[in-house]
């Protein structure tokens, strides 16, 4: 049996002196999101089952489990891109500023503006690097020039990517490296000033060195933005996040903050889970 | 280490016998590329290929008492050529060893026949001054006492012991007596004469100085020839300007005569058989004072007269039609290069022209210095063919072979007056009136107005000259495939776009394959409709068929709007996949309106007929069978290979590409143009490239629906002709090897180099757009 100390595995040792929060008892200011009664069908599979949870604002949540828990379905129902699947049925409702974001009335764009989602596998589109950040901009109509630049270079500042690409912003994205590809479609992400960034095991594709940088990135990233992150990695779990849900087969399984679940698990299947009998 | 030599033998032998196979596979392919390009290369180089001109016989021939020949001639298989001399002989000498049977062979230059021509007591102690010469085989003897003998040499084939023998022979078609041309019987300096069936025309010059010109009208016709044919005779005088008459032509229609006196040509018509009236002067304007005429000559075809000066130049004059009546005009003018008559600089008359001689059915003339200097000149395209010293002076007589691919030539021996060669060349010019500048620029061709660009390869009669501009019928190949393009690629690329982007999956499963199947469909079937179902409805109906191209993107449009505003409950109960299928009855419905209201509109804003509108109100010419019904036909044809491969590409665009879109708040509309049509572009680029590529090599449709009319129009009422369409029209009554058949080879390689541009252009653009895009 191997034995993990969080302490061990965070970086710096912040977490430990952080005040721990009454995950099911959240004060409406604090919560980003809040998910209830959740259900997701594919055709007549279900996939989730009766997710509830709170998730707290300008913290770092992870979505742990082994592969077809639900987790990235999950991540996924957030900003709504289970609606490109075919077959995909959804009851129960998540609630972002207390509007159910399955609401017949939402505007999807622009709930995924407020929503933003950064995918497993790097995915700048075929256009310079200044053209890829300021492409959500763009299709919100910005059109100026020097808003746009700022927002560029903000962004790029953020992702910790702009001292890497400032002197080839118009070369084409495709240039880059996986990892600065990676931290591009981050910096992407943020230049539209999203609530929530969804990020799906953003560094499974990537390199050590590159897993480092986008996790101090993610660090940094809390400071402004909620961040939610689905990784198969439990040491990036127990490193970057404050709260951590283990989901196993569509069911949440267990919800809390870092340290408490993977010091003491309370259920038998995070602790067989989060010390490798299985996954 | 035995282990890793393989013990499975067979898997050896197929693999190395795969290799090799695939390989063989890969070179015969290209291989036969390569082939096809030579070949059409191969069969296209004659024509542009320059003359050659050899000498093949040189006969020795003496005559006693320095007498002269003035004429010569040789059958159309150049095996038999005869000279006619000035005491009224002809000889007969052969110019290719023959083996007839045993008891008669002959050696080249063996004389086979040797005649008096002078049966007849009329010439008794007289001696011949002038061969006359004709575009037909008849030649005109004229004595010093002015009689005059029409006499014929012909060649007959005979067929002993199944070896073929040419016997010569001699025809008297009007009789062996002296032909009255003159009514006060007078000796003629000048005469010319052209002959048809019903009648032969003389002009000519009397001694002193009356010009005359006089007709036989024949009773029954000339061409059943015997010496009993009857005639009417009718002599006319023609007022004479001024004094000389240096030459006289007469063309072989019998329409005008040009008589040449001095520098300035008079033409008449002979049309009337009552008077002889002056049609025109032609006064050519010389390059300075020292500068006269000094030679003329017919052009096969009756139009043109070259007139050659004492310069070295010869210009070409043809009747245009004016605003003041049709006009001789100067059309172009040849001249040998310069640096060729260095050689005898310091003798300025020898670069004057002292005869022009013209081929009997092709435009091209020769000319002849007086140092025997010879250049080749082919009007229509303007081509210097050929320039050289064929004998060491100036022949007595020259005449080209029947078929213009021979000449005949008898020359002095400059020591010996007694001695002369008959020589015989052999010509290699097949294919003069074909240049680059004539197939691709502006040529003035005989009776055109102007210069311009043509095809017409063939008609009925056998002076035509082919006209071989290749601009219109390549233009025709690319205005049939932009039309074609125009109608094509918007509506394959929106169906495009719709399948593989919008479309349900199970839909697009039934829909892509049925279109796909579209291009399985003959085109000869597409060009069949077009041409005989098409064209007229589209005719009668042309409103509705504007009307169309507004109602049905209309009538689309609505019905989208009015389905994406039904409420949801309704379009929950409703399968998704009739949205689609709900459009079938919309544009049918259209369709109906559109040909219910052509006939209100016709009425209304046409005056009752739009076809008349378009033709008598605004001048527009109309074609039933015009570019609007090929660019729908052919649309047909390419919109399947358009639509496949441009949804082949839309379709590819990895699915996290459009998902990162649609994360950052984008519309399904903006990341389909932002992101989803960028990535897609390699794709829809090499599919409109191959569509265009179709378009310009499709045949049947073009020739079933275009009216295959060589004309260079953009309107999309007129029809076009295009390459493939006129390679398969004309292929089938080309005569294999003449320059028609090369220039359709020509034209095969042009559109092999059109495709082959617009296939590597593609190609091109595809690698660098995906080289851009490399890494989705």
């Amino acid at each position: 049996m191997i034995s993990i100390s969080p302490k061990a595995l965070a970086p710096g040792s912040d977490t430990s002196f952080k005040k721990k929060l009454d995950l099911t008892n959240l004060t409406p200011d604090q919560v980003a999101l809040d998910i209830n009664k959740l259900n997701l069908f594919y055709g007549k599979k279900q996939a989730l089952n009766n997710i509830t949870m709170s998730i707290p604002k300008g913290q770092v949540t992870a979505f742990i489990g082994p592969s077809g828990c639900g987790k990235s379905t999950l991540l996924r129902s957030i900003n709504r891109m289970n609606d490109l699947v075919d077959d995909c049925h959804i009851t129960g409702e998540i609630n972002l500023h207390g509007n159910n974001i399955y609401d017949k009335h939402v505007d999807v764009a622009e709930l995924r503006r407020k929503v933003g989602m950064v995918f497993q596998r790097p995915n700048p589109f075929p256009k310079t690097i200044y053209e890829n950040v300021v492409y959500g901009l763009r299709i919100m109509g910005e059109n100026n020039r020097r808003k746009l630049d700022e927002a560029a270079e903000q962004s790029l500042r953020s992702a910790a990517l702009w001292n890497e690409v400032k002197d080839r912003l118009h070369e084409s994205a495709l240039g880059l490296s996986g990892g600065q590809q990676q931290r591009l479609v981050i910096a992407r992400a943020i230049a539209i000033q999203p609530e929530v960034l969804l990020l799906d095991e953003p560094t499974s594709a990537l390199d050590p060195i590159s897993t480092l940088t986008i996790e101090e990135l993610i660090n940094d990233l809390k400071k402004q933005f909620t961040v939610v992150i689905v990784t198969h990695n439990m040491q990036q779990a127990a490193r970057v996040s404050d709260q951590t849900a283990f989901m196993y087969m569509g069911d949440l399984i267990e919800y809390s903050d870092t340290n408490t679940l993977f010091t003491t698990p309370l259920k038998k299947k995070t602790e067989d889970y989060i010390t490798g009998r299985y996954g | 280490m035995a282990t890793l030599i393989s013990s499975n033998r067979s898997r050896g032998i197929k693999n190395s016998l795969a290799k090799w196979l695939i390989t063989l596979g890969g070179i015969s392919v290209l291989f036969t590329l390569v082939l096809i390009f030579m070949y059409l290369l191969y069969v296209v180089k004659p024509i542009f290929e320059s003359a050659k001109i050899e000498q093949t016989v040189n006969i020795s021939i003496d005559l006693a008492d320095n007498e002269k020949v003035l004429g010569s001639g040789v059958d159309e298989l150049k095996e038999l050529a005869y000279q006619i001399t000035e005491s009224g002989n002809i000889d007969f000498y052969h110019l290719k060893a023959s083996v007839p049977h045993a008891d008669n062979q002959f050696a080249i230059g063996d004389n086979s026949l040797s005649v008096s021509l002078f049966v007849s007591d009329d010439f008794n102690q007289d001696h011949v001054v002038n061969v006359v010469n004709s575009f037909s085989a008849n030649k005109l003897l004229h004595t010093a006492k002015g009689q005059t003998l029409l006499i014929q040499p012909s060649f007959h084939a005979k067929y002993a012991n199944d070896t073929r023998e040419i016997i010569p022979q001699v025809n008297y078609p009007l009789g062996y007596n002296s032909l009255v041309i003159d009514e006060q019987q007078a000796a003629l300096s000048q005469l010319a004469f052209a002959m048809n069936d019903e009648r032969i025309v003389f002009v000519g010059f009397t001694q002193d100085k009356r010009l005359i010109k006089t007709s036989f009208i024949a009773e029954d016709d000339f061409s059943s020839s015997g010496d009993d044919v009857e005639y009417e005779t009718i002599f006319q005088q023609i007022e004479l300007f001024n004094g000389a008459v240096d030459e006289i032509k007469v063309t072989p229609d019998l329409r005008l005569a040009f008589i040449r006196s001095g520098s300035t040509v008079y033409v008449y018509s002979l049309n009337d058989d009552e008077e002889v009236s002056l049609k025109a002067t032609i006064t050519p304007t010389l390059a300075n004072n020292e500068t006269y005429l000094t030679s003329m000559g017919l052009l096969s075809g009756s139009s043109s007269v070259l007139l050659g000066d004492n310069s070295g130049q010869v210009s070409q004059w043809f009747e245009v039609a004016t605003d003041t009546g049709r006009q001789f005009k100067q059309i172009r003018s040849f001249k040998a290069n310069d640096d060729s008559v260095k050689y005898d600089k310091n003798n300025q008359a020898s670069s004057a022209i002292t005869a022009i001689y013209t081929e009997q059915y092709r435009k091209s003339f020769y000319t002849m210095t007086q140092s025997g200097m010879v250049n080749v000149f082919y009007t229509t395209s303007a081509a210097h063919l050929w320039q050289g010293q064929l004998t060491s002076s100036q022949p007595e007589t020259f005449t080209i072979a029947p078929r213009a691919n021979g000449i005949i030539a008898i020359v002095n021996d400059p020591l010996d007056a007694n001695k002369k060669s008959l020589q015989a060349f052999s010509v290699h010019n097949e294919h003069p009136e074909v240049t680059w500048q004539a197939l691709w620029q502006e040529v003035w061709y005989e009776g055109y107005p102007e210069p311009d660009y043509v095809w017409q390869s063939t008609s009925g009669s056998d002076d035509f000259e082919g006209k071989f501009s290749l601009v219109p019928i390549s233009f025709g190949t690319i205005k049939a495939a932009l039309y074609a393009m125009l109608f094509a690629v918007p509506i394959a690329l929106t169906a495009a776009i719709y399948t593989a982007y919008f479309m349900t999956p199970g839909l697009r499963k039934k829909v892509k394959p049925t279109i796909e199947m579209m291009e399985a469909l003959p085109t000869v079937i597409l060009g069949f409709l077009a041409g005989l179902w098409l064209a007229p409805i589209m005719e009668e109906y042309l409103p509705a068929i504007f009307l169309l191209f507004i109602f049905l993107p209309l009538s689309t449009l609505i019905t989208a709007f009015a389905w994406h505003n039904l409420p949801n409950d309704w379009k929950d109960k409703l399968p998704e996949t009739l949205a689609p299928i709900l459009l079938i009855p919309v544009i049918i419905l259209a369709t109906y309106a559109a040909f219910s209201l052509s006939g209100v509109l016709e009425l209304t804003l046409f005056n009752g007929d739009m076809r008349q509108y378009l033709t008598n109100d605004l001048g527009i010419n109309f074609d039933q069978r015009n570019a609007l019904v090929v660019g729908i036909a052919m649309g047909f044809a390419v919109i399947p290979t358009i639509f496949s491969m441009a949804e082949d590409a839309i379709f590819s665009v990895p699915g996290h590409l459009t998902s990162g879109s649609l994360a950052l708040g984008a519309t399904q509309w903006q990341t389909l143009i932002g992101v989803v049509l960028l990535t897609a572009s390699p794709g829809i680029f090499s599919a409109i490239m191959m569509g265009l590529g179709r378009a310009v090599g499709e045949t049947m449709i073009v020739l079933m629906a275009t009216g295959n009319t060589p004309i260079l129009d953009w309107s999309i009422f007129q029809g076009m002709r295009t390459l493939a369409a006129n390679i398969a029209v004309e292929m089938p009554e080309s005569e294999v090897g003449s320059s028609h058949y090369r220039i359709l080879f020509l034209a095969a390689f042009v559109l092999f180099i059109f495709t082959f541009i617009f296939n590597t252009a593609a190609e091109f653009v595809r690698q660098r757009l995906r080289e851009k895009y490399s890494s989705m």
